[in-house]
């Protein structure tokens, strides 16, 4: 599973996620990751370490075999790049919109970085930020920008009236380009999904029902708690 | 022992997809067509077809220009043959010619066909012996296609009406 499955899984993802359709040509259109999404699989990287689903101490070390920590090493440079194609894949290609979102996606990983999380809850949380990315660039932004007009077009553009469209500039890309980040998507939370079970094995921390319900309240009400 | 094998093959197998992947971008095939025609180019077993260019061929010497780049195109799809790449040209420059003015856009286009027929034949002088040109290497070519794209006052010089086409 680690040696052939998962690089697989998350070599494909790096495949599909810069792969766009030309709505009038119909032909491809590969997109290279840009530099910010880079930025942006690194934070998610050391998220990934922070939460407990990359355990690197039991991955590469001097205790296993040169293949292994080849093979582990080789694991974690396909999620990195699995990662930033993700990213690529819901990322507005130009104008505003894809410095908005870049913006929004850095803000969200940073706030993470302190805050505590454990395997489970980074993989709902990725679910969630990579859902709300696609369904607002494939459904909602799609829909504003397609040739054809749409009802949200015609709201926006009364919303927004003065401000030139021009300044969310953004390609047309064929319907099917959403399908192909859809399963993009899928695929990528998947493969963690699997990663976490198949690679470190136990995912689930079994802790004690007191200091659970301790990790429920808010930071105001823990010292009350403690106090009593 | 076996796992190992196991081991090495799959990281063999990956390592060659995502050399895929990079090989991908690298191209940019727009369609599965002129991916298979990249997939040739790589493994070195890609041939233009011969029939559409000497179709082509026929269609220059007729003058119908434009007509023969559709045919090369089709018989170069990936755009690796020097030699179609410098009849591409060649009809560029026939095309764009003029007794008083040179069409710019077509004489640019004619640049980049002649310099995609010189990186092709990397290494040596690329020469094409055919009676019906009246230049025979691609270096001729690009210099007179750029001479082309040059503005000077001696562009009004009223004798140039007597020049001739190449």
């Amino acid at each position: 599973m680690d040696f052939v499955v998962l690089p697989f899984v998350f070599l494909t993802v790096a495949l599909l996620g810069g792969l766009r359709v030309g709505a009038e040509s119909g032909t491809f259109i590969f997109i290279a990751p840009p530099l910010v999404t880079l930025l942006l699989a690194t934070l998610l990287m050391l998220l990934l370490v922070r939460g407990g689903l990359v355990r690197l101490h039991q991955w590469v070390g001097s205790d296993f075999p040169p293949l292994t920590n080849v093979a582990h090493i080789w694991m974690l440079i396909t999620i990195f790049f699995a990662s930033a194609q993700a990213f690529n894949s819901v990322l507005p290609e130009r104008g505003l919109l894809h410095w908005m979102f870049s913006f929004f996606f850095l803000w969200t990983l940073w706030n993470n970085q302190f805050s505590s999380f454990d395997a489970r809850r980074l993989l709902r949380s990725l679910t969630i930020l990579f859902g709300t990315a696609f369904v607002l660039k494939h459904l909602l932004l799609a829909s504003l920008y397609s040739p054809e007009g749409s009802w949200l077009k015609r709201v926006a553009g009364a919303l927004v009236q003065g401000v030139a469209f021009g300044t969310f500039d953004a390609p047309p890309f064929a319907a099917v380009t959403g399908y192909i980040a859809f399963f993009t998507l899928a695929l990528y939370v998947g493969g963690l999904i699997l990663f976490a079970f198949a690679v470190n094995g136990e995912t689930t921390v079994v802790i004690d029902p007191v200091v659970h319900d301790h990790q429920q309240l808010s930071a105001a009400e823990r010292p009350a708690v403690i106090q009593d | 022992m076996q796992s190992k094998i196991i081991q090495l093959i799959g990281l063999g197998v990956t390592i060659a997809y995502a050399a895929f992947i990079v090989w991908l971008y690298a191209t940019e095939p727009r369609t599965f067509k002129e991916l298979t025609s990249s997939a040739e180019v790589a493994a070195g077993t890609y041939e233009i077809n011969q029939e559409k260019f000497n179709s082509a061929l026929n269609l220059f010497r007729r003058e119908q220009f434009r007509a023969a780049r559709v045919e090369w195109q089709q018989a170069d799809p990936a755009q690796r043959d020097a030699r179609t790449q410098f009849y591409v040209a060649y009809s560029f420059y026939r095309e764009g010619w003029g007794r008083l003015y040179f069409d710019q856009e077509l004489f640019k286009q004619g640049v980049e066909a002649v310099n995609r027929a010189i990186t092709l034949s990397s290494g040596s002088t690329l020469t094409i012996d055919d009676p019906d040109l009246q230049m025979h290497t691609a270096a001729e070519l690009k210099a007179e296609l750029e001479q082309g794209l040059e503005r000077s006052w001696s562009d009004v010089n009223p004798l140039k009406a007597l020049r001739t086409r190449k």
